[in-house]
C-alpha cells in the first residue's frame, strides 16, 4: 500500500528549494569568452547558507500563500 | 509579507558565540568518534570488565561536560552541526536529536 | 551600459522569445547563428556584473527573483521546442560574444540537445518518518543503575546505534527501491543532496531527492510506477521541469 502522492504541475507556486537544486548546479556552463560566471561552489555555498538561515521567513510566506489559494 | 533579510553578516556580539560553536562542534565530533570507537572495543569483547566501566564512566563524564558547555555558550544540540554543502552536515543527519 | 543574459539555447529557426519579463523586467530575444541560436535578455551593468551578482547571491530575494525568472524564460521557451537550459547568471558582454561562443562551443551544445531532444525531466522525492534512533526503553537492562553506570552508559549509547543503523538502513532500502523503478522508466538519472527539513518544511526525512530524463512517451507510465513504488513511504513526483540537470554533459 503506497503513502500518499503528490503532484505538482509547473505553473503552480513551484518551491524554491527544488528550483535551487535545479538551477544552481544545472544548465549548460558557458566559460571562455563569458564576463561573468557563477559557476564558482564558493558562491553558490554562499547562497545555500543564506537560504538556510532564512529558511523559516521562507516557509511563513510559503504556508501563507497555500492557505490563501 | 513576511520580510526576508537583506544580507547575511557575522555580527560583532555573536563572533564569541560563532567561535564556541565551532569549537564545540569539533569537540563533539572527537567525543562521538570516540564513543563509537569505545563500542566497536566493548563489541570486539577483548576487554576486562573494569576497563569498560572505566571507558563508560569517562564517557559519560564528558558527554556531561557537553552538555554543560553546550549551555554554557546558549546553543542547542542541532546548532553543533556544520553545514558542508553537498557534503551534508559534519555530524550527520541525526546530531542534535539526543 | 548593459549585459547580455543568456537563458538557453535552442536549434537555429526553432522559434522566438517568449513573450514575457526577464531577470531585469526585460523582453528575452533570440540572437544566433545559421546552426544555433540563444535565447537572452539585455540586462542592466549595475546589478548584473561581477560584483552585482555576487551581492545578489547573499540576499535571499534576489536569488529568488532571478531563479523564478530564469526558470520562467527557459520553461515558457521549452514549451514548443527542444532547448538546452543555461546555467543560472552566465552573463556576456554583448550579442557578438554570445554568437561567438555559439560558434565556439557548437560541437556541445549540439551535444545537449541531442541528449535532452523529446524529453523532459521529473523530479521524485521520498519520505520516510524519522530515522533518529528513537527514544530508549525506560528499563534499558539489569545494569541500569547502581555498581556499574559506566558499564550501562556503553549499553544503552550501543542499542542507540543499532537501533539508528537499522531505521537508515530500512530508509536506504525504500529510496533505492523507488529510485530503481523510476530508472527502469527513464534515460538519466541525478542525484541530488537530500533537503534539510528545515528547507522542505516537512517533519518526515526525505531519504531520497533524484531527477529523472524522461521520454515523453514514458511519463505516463513514468509517473503510475513510480507514485505506486512507496509502499508506505510519501513519493514525490515534481515536473515535467525543463531539462537543466541533463544539459551539462556529465563530469567523468
Amino acid at each position: 500500500m503506497s503513502g500518499p502522492v503528490s503532484i505538482s504541475h509547473p505553473d503552480d507556486e513551484l518551491s524554491l528549494v527544488d528550483l535551487l537544486d535545479r538551477l544552481l548546479a544545472g544548465g549548460v556552463v558557458l566559460t571562455g569568452e563569458v564576463t561573468i560566471s557563477l559557476a564558482e561552489v564558493d558562491l553558490v555555498h554562499v547562497s545555500l547558507r543564506a537560504l538556510i538561515s532564512s529558511v523559516s521567513t521562507l516557509q511563513q510566506g510559503d504556508r501563507e500563500d497555500a492557505t490563501d489559494a | 509579507m513576511p520580510e526576508l533579510p537583506a544580507r547575511v553578516d557575522a555580527q560583532p556580539d555573536t563572533v564569541a558565540r560563532d567561535l564556541g560553536r565551532l569549537v564545540l562542534t569539533i569537540v563533539e565530533l572527537l567525543r562521538q568518534l570516540m564513543e563509537r570507537q569505545a563500542l566497536r572495543r566493548v563489541d570486539a569483547g577483548d576487554l576486562p570488565e573494569e576497563k569498560i566501566e572505566a571507558l563508560g564512566v569517562g564517557l559519560m563524564r564528558l558527554e556531561e561536560a557537553m552538555v554543560d558547555l553546550r549551555e554554557h555558550f546558549g546553543l542547542e544540540p542541532g546548532d553543533l552541526n556544520i553545514d558542508l554543502g553537498p557534503l551534508g552536515n559534519l555530524l550527520g543527519p541525526e546530531a542534535g536529536q539526543r | 551600459m548593459s549585459l547580455v543574459w543568456v537563458y538557453a539555447v535552442q536549434e537555429a529557426g526553432a522559434g522566438e522569445a517568449p513573450d514575457m519579463s526577464g531577470v531585469d523586467g526585460e523582453r528575452p530575444r533570440v540572437v544566433g547563428t545559421e546552426e544555433l541560436a540563444a535565447v537572452v535578455g539585455t540586462v542592466a551593468d549595475d546589478g548584473f556584473d561581477e560584483a552585482g551578482l555576487a551581492a545578489a547571491m547573499e540576499d535571499l530575494g534576489r536569488i529568488e527573483m532571478l531563479v523564478r525568472a530564469h526558470h520562467g524564460v527557459v520553461a515558457a521557451t521549452a514549451q514548443d521546442r527542444t532547448v538546452a537550459p543555461v546555467r543560472l547568471a552566465t552573463v556576456f558582454r554583448d550579442d557578438d560574444a554570445v554568437t561567438a561562443m555559439l560558434r565556439q562551443r557548437h560541437d556541445d551544445i549540439r551535444a545537449a540537445l541531442d541528449r535532452v531532444r523529446g524529453r523532459r525531466e521529473w523530479g521524485v522525492k521520498v519520505y520516510v518518518d524519522g530515522t533518529a534512533a528513537p527514544p530508549p526503553a525506560p528499563d534499558a537492562g539489569a545494569a541500569s543503575t547502581g555498581d556499574r553506570p559506566g558499564t550501562a552508559y556503553l549499553l544503552r549509547r550501543r542499542a542507540d546505534r543499532d537501533r539508528g543503523a537499522e531505521a537508515r538502513e530500512d530508509a536506504r532500502a525504500v529510496a533505492e527501491r523507488v529510485a530503481g523503478t523510476a530508472a527502469a522508466c527513464a534515460v538519466d538519472v541525478r542525484r541530488f543532496a537530500p533537503q534539510d527539513a528545515r528547507l522542505s518544511g516537512r517533519t518526515q526525512e526525505m531519504v531520497l531527492n533524484a531527477t529523472f530524463l524522461v521520454d515523453r512517451e514514458r511519463e505516463d507510465e513514468f509517473r503510475d510506477t513510480v507514485s505506486r513504488s512507496g509502499d508506505g513511504a510519501v513519493v514525490e513526483v515534481t515536473g515535467p521541469w525543463p531539462p537543466f540537470s541533463f544539459a551539462a554533459a556529465e563530469e567523468s
